[in-house]
């Protein structure tokens, strides 16, 4: 995916899922695939984590007209095999907001945190409340990272998303403690959200957030591209 | 080896990287003054650190000095060319915990990514460590928890 020049993008996104086969997210509605989100501040070792739990199977694809990664992965989830999509930030914790196409049909959400920054601790709480207007009911877990720079932080008690009941991990993707098990366990409930047809609201905030996400597209590709010198269109 | 470096630094004028080495058979300890050339405040100062590494004069006398601090130099010697003071230029190595590394450029992120991958590195266990477990877990809800001191000021969700 190299050189989607500014007009392209747009038409893209507005329509033609087909054209962008990374970006079809119709995808995610068949049974066998899940999409799952990290969020967090900058360098807080989202990439590293990812890096971490797939090894050899890294192969992340960039998309940096999104200022996106996504690593594709396969698990077993009791006798099924399910494909995994990750979706990772290249940066874009800068813009302050993400795009809404990355909320759109996530079934689970891993939020990180870097125990030597407080601040990026802080932050979780403006991560968070922005996942849960876009996705109010996905499983959601918080994870300190880099744990193997002063181990004495897993003594302390983290209380964000306590209330919330989000399970909480300790890890590092440096020596690897507890990554795996994060990994695993979030997949396994991102399946297990996918299955549960109950979830009727689900269904009505995507239908919601569909309708939504053409118009908010619409005005950010404006607003970031000064498209509209560009489309009259759009006026 | 034959030269073992004992310090690096730079020189703005003319842009040079300074070595002290010792000789390792003599023990003379002596200063070499690397003229950098074709860098300019523009240039890729990863790829100029890695020419100036493979440099068939100089490479000797550079190979106990890491690709990393030779990157470091060239961006401090970029930073000056393009108008920074020396302090300004090292500082946007040092690593505050309280800033907010979302506000930052492509470039001054890559700096501090740079500084805490140097931990990452010395902590890193490899998949061809020899005690290197896939799914190493640590279970530390048995240990006492004490709270966070960053929970005090609760706010909404804390």
């Amino acid at each position: 995916m190299k050189a989607v020049t500014k007009g392209d993008k747009r038409e893209e996104m507005a329509g033609d899922a087909g054209s962008i086969p990374e970006l079809d997210q119709k995808k995610y509605d068949a049974d066998e695939q899940v999409k799952i989100i990290c969020l967090g501040d900058s360098a807080v070792g989202k990439s590293k984590l990812m890096e971490r739990f797939l090894m050899d199977e890294y192969r992340p694809q960039q998309l940096s007209t999104y200022a996106l990664t996504l690593y594709k992965h396969t698990a077993t989830v009791g006798n099924k095999t399910v494909v995994v999509d990750f979706w990772d930030t290249a940066g874009q914790e800068r813009f302050q907001n993400m795009h809404p196409s990355y909320y759109h049909k996530a079934h689970a959400c891993i939020m990180v945190f870097d125990v030597q920054r407080k601040i990026t601790y802080k932050n979780l709480a403006n991560w968070y409340k922005e996942l849960r207007e876009y996705r109010p009911e996905i499983p959601c877990c918080v994870v300190a990272n880099k744990i193997d720079a002063d181990l004495k932080v897993t003594q302390r008690s983290f209380n964000f998303g306590k209330k919330q009941g989000l399970p909480f991990y300790f890890v590092s993707a440096a020596d690897g403690t507890n990554v795996v098990k994060m990994f695993r366990e979030m997949i396994k409930r991102a399946v297990d959200y996918k299955q549960n047809p109950s979830d009727f609201m689900d269904e009505v905030m995507q239908e919601l957030e569909n309708f939504d996400l053409e118009k908010k597209e619409d005005n950010s590709e404006a607003d970031e591209d000064g498209l509209k010198a560009e489309s009259p269109e759009l006026d | 080896m034959r030269f073992q470096a004992k310090r690096c630094g730079v020189q703005f004028n003319p842009p040079s990287i300074v070595l002290i080495y010792e000789h390792t058979e003599t023990k003379k300890v002596r200063k070499r003054i690397i003229p950098v050339r074709n860098f300019s405040k523009y240039s890729d100062y990863s790829m100029a650190a890695e020419r100036l590494k493979n440099h068939p004069r100089h490479r000797d006398y550079l190979e106990a000095v890491s690709q990393n601090q030779l990157e470091k130099l060239h961006i401090i010697l970029r930073d000056h060319m393009q108008g920074r003071s020396l302090e300004q230029s090292l500082s946007s190595f040092h690593l505050d915990p309280e800033e907010n590394l979302n506000k930052l450029d492509d470039e001054e992120l890559a700096r501090k990514k740079g500084r805490m991958d140097e931990l990452f590195e010395k902590n890193r266990r490899r998949k061809d460590d020899p005690d290197f477990v896939y799914d190493f877990e640590v279970d530390f809800n048995k240990t006492t928890q004490e709270k966070c001191s960053w929970d005090e000021e609760s706010d909404d969700g804390f």
